[in-house]
């Protein structure tokens, strides 16, 4: 049981997504739960790669190389969750704000965020305040993570609040937003939830969020 | 005589063969022609349609005769003039001809006077322009911040306004959108006393930015469709990252990069045949554990001046990247860093070299990191200048006529040729130790800070004449009134 584990931690921090299904469905297989699998398994490669990138040993591509390694898994168990009762750490609807197109930092806090466990739903760039709205109506999210790289569509932020506001969703979600420009005094003034300065600081918000809800 | 004799004017340096650049070259064509570029513009997807480019929805892939025939009437050296009509002062466009100043857009200041790091104001776009005014290696000036105490989306037109009054060096602008891209160009027709004027002879540089990878946004697409139409000096360049936006390889970058700049000659020339355009970039690696654009990288400096090369090669005036840091301090970081990439972009000859000063990989600006730069530029410039070979530099009869165990201190040879020959410091201390010390012990930061506060304390830019200042608070007036409208409409 334990090398079963230990092999699928080990595929999950060297990135090998294509050894995952055979693990995954060999796992399963052998009787081991999705909740076993992600908690002893997925999570804990994550945790190992995830402390490695801090010292400095692992970087940036090899840790989303191994949150896609964990997806691969995940597609295959995804199903399982809602019949065996398994919850994600939470989900997150991320976005590039209306009228930027910038989005590679956005995609990196995404994938991070999948590598912590929690369901991503990226809505993309260019995203406006309405399609926020819409993805929270639709998907029930507990986090929702705005990203700009711009100082004027940073404004689209404010609305996109406030739009949640408009609509009584406002409570239900936290509001995390990030960017080269966005500052934390910008965060306050918008009344937004938190501010993260990278993508790590973006988990470990996600994270404290995911704990109190 | 000497006959078949070649003499270096001054230091060569080179980093790809010719071959190399061709290959660079043609790798940066067929990527033009079968990947494409994106772009998110109608008029600009047009203009490219009707060239000859294969066009579905928003990707146009550009055939390579089409970059050929751009880079066939693309300008390879302009003039950009000050606003007094001061020659020394114009930007004399060349090739190898180095000219250097900041950056802009920095969410962050270095207060100048106090040294706290602060959010950027509207008066620091007028310090800013005020010291390069007086930097004596500075040649061109951007505002090292995006103006937070002002309406917001029109900080762009504010700041150009702040550093045209307070400096008669040429700008190099940026803006927002077409609107405040348009309020810009406003300001410099009253400067330059008319469009037709200012047509021939520009006072100002534009700057506008393609999305890496390969992707011409809306705003980038008008700002480049603008210029061309009013003939306005042009930098169409990106700021990719090694493996974030651009591939990992540093011959990948300079592909990417090409493409990236090159498409937007396409267009440039569609429009007006020799429209001024600039390529180059930003072009740097990520940094894989901080995930920033690392501006104080080895590999920044040694793929802008391989871009500078190929902006050489092809016929193009380069934007290049110089003096700037990772750093949070003015440390030795700071100066290594600055110093490092301010010699490379010189010795790469770089027609335009941006960012000296920029501290905190771009987030934060600093006039004292410029300062410093200043004197590094100027050491690096003495540097550059190489070393003259004649019968009187060789200086064979003066050392016949001073003979062994003499001394050349006051001969006329010494006399002709050593304030030419030495670079003389004007920030480095060269003191001995006691003497330092009795003058205050003074470190770089000191004396840097102790240069600023001269400027700052003295330094007069020629006015500006009270009609252009009421014409430049008119066009502002009425972008608070639009945007007002915009607003209350909204």
């Amino acid at each position: 049981m334990n090398d079963t584990f230990t092999q699928i931690s080990n595929a999950v921090y060297e990135g090998r997504a294509k050894d995952m299904p055979g693990l995954t469905n060999g796992a399963l297989a052998a009787g081991l739960t999705p909740q076993e699998i992600l908690d002893r398994g997925l999570t804990q490669g994550m945790q190992l790669i995830g402390k490695d990138f801090k010292e400095g040993k692992r970087f940036i591509p090899e840790l989303l190389l191994a949150a896609r390694a964990m997806q691969a898994s995940l597609n295959i168990l995804r199903p399982l969750f809602v019949q065996t009762g398994v919850k994600m750490a939470g989900k997150v609807v991320i976005g590039t704000v209306k009228g930027d197109l910038h989005d590679i930092g956005k995609t990196l806090v995404g994938m991070m965020l999948e590598g912590a466990g929690f369901e991503v739903i990226d809505l993309g760039k260019d995203v406006a305040p309405e399609q926020f709205v819409e993805a929270v109506k639709h998907e029930k999210p507990n986090i929702v993570a705005l990203s700009a790289l711009l100082t004027t569509t940073m404004q689209s932020m404010g609305r996109t609040i406030e739009l949640l506001k408009e609509a009584g969703l406002r409570e239900q979600v936290r509001v995390m937003i990030g960017g080269a420009p966005v500052t934390s005094d910008f965060a306050c003034q918008i009344n937004a939830d938190a501010y993260g300065s990278s993508a790590p600081d973006a988990v470990e918000i996600a994270k404290k969020f995911a704990r109190v809800s | 005589m000497r006959v078949n004799y070649r003499t270096n004017a001054t230091v060569q340096f080179e980093i790809l063969t010719e071959d190399q650049r061709e290959e660079i070259f043609h790798a940066a064509l067929d990527v033009l022609e079968h990947t494409g570029v994106e772009v998110h513009n109608q008029t600009a997807l047009g203009i490219l349609k009707a060239q000859g480019a294969w066009v579905e929805g928003a990707r146009a892939r550009i055939p390579s005769y089409l970059v050929r025939r751009a880079l066939a009437t693309a300008p390879s050296s302009l003039k950009v003039h000050s606003r007094e009509n001061d020659t020394q002062k114009d930007i004399v466009i060349g090739p190898c001809r180095v000219h250097y100043g900041p950056g802009p857009t920095c969410v962050n200041m270095i207060d100048p006077r106090s040294g706290e790091r602060r959010k950027y104001l509207r008066k620091d776009a007028a310090d800013v322009a005020r010291t390069c005014d007086a930097l004596p290696n500075i040649d061109f000036v951007e505002s090292l911040g995006t103006i937070s105490d002002v309406t917001p989306d029109l900080a762009d037109v504010y700041e150009f306004a702040e550093m045209i009054a307070n400096t008669v060096k040429p700008i190099v602008a940026w803006s927002y959108t077409l609107d405040t891209c348009r309020d810009i160009y406003q300001i410099a027709v009253a400067i330059a006393g008319g469009e037709e004027r200012l047509k021939q002879r520009p006072n100002y540089i534009f700057y506008a930015e393609p999305l890496s990878p390969l992707v011409a946004t809306s705003e980038a697409a008008d700002k480049l469709v603008f210029c061309a139409q009013h003939s306005i000096p042009l930098v169409y360049t990106p700021c990719p990252m090694c493996g974030g936006t651009a591939p990992a390889t540093s011959a990948g970058i300079l592909v990417s990069a090409l493409c990236e700049s090159l498409h937007g000659l396409v267009i440039s020339q569609a429009i007006h045949s020799g429209a001024p355009f600039v390529m180059g970039g930003v072009v740097s690696i990520m940094d894989m554990r901080y995930s920033i654009l690392a501006y104080g990288a080895p590999e920044l400096s040694l793929q802008s001046a391989a871009l500078t090369e190929m902006g050489r090669h092809i016929g193009l005036p380069v934007w290049s990247t110089a003096g700037c840091t990772d750093s949070k301090l003015m440390d030795e970081q700071a100066a290594i860093e600055g110093a490092i990439s301010i010699l490379f972009a010189g010795l790469s000859g770089a027609d335009l070299v941006h960012d000296v000063g920029y501290m905190e990989a771009g987030t934060t600006g600093s006039l004292q990191m410029t300062t410093m730069d200043d004197e590094i530029i100027s050491y690096v410039k003495r540097l550059l200048r190489g070393i003259e070979v004649t019968p009187e530099t060789l200086a064979s009869n003066v050392i016949q006529q001073v003979g062994p165990g003499g001394q050349f201190l006051a001969t006329d040879h010494t006399l002709e040729h050593f304030k030419n020959e030495f670079w003389f410091p004007r920030l480095m201390d060269r003191m001995r130790w006691q003497d330092w010390r009795a003058n205050g012990g003074l470190s770089m930061p000191d004396r840097v800070q102790r240069s600023l506060d001269e400027i700052l304390r003295d330094h007069r830019p020629v006015p500006l004449q009270s009609n252009v200042q009421e014409q430049i608070d008119a066009i502002l007036a009425n972008a608070e009134a639009r945007y007002s409208v915009r607003t209350t409409h909204a």
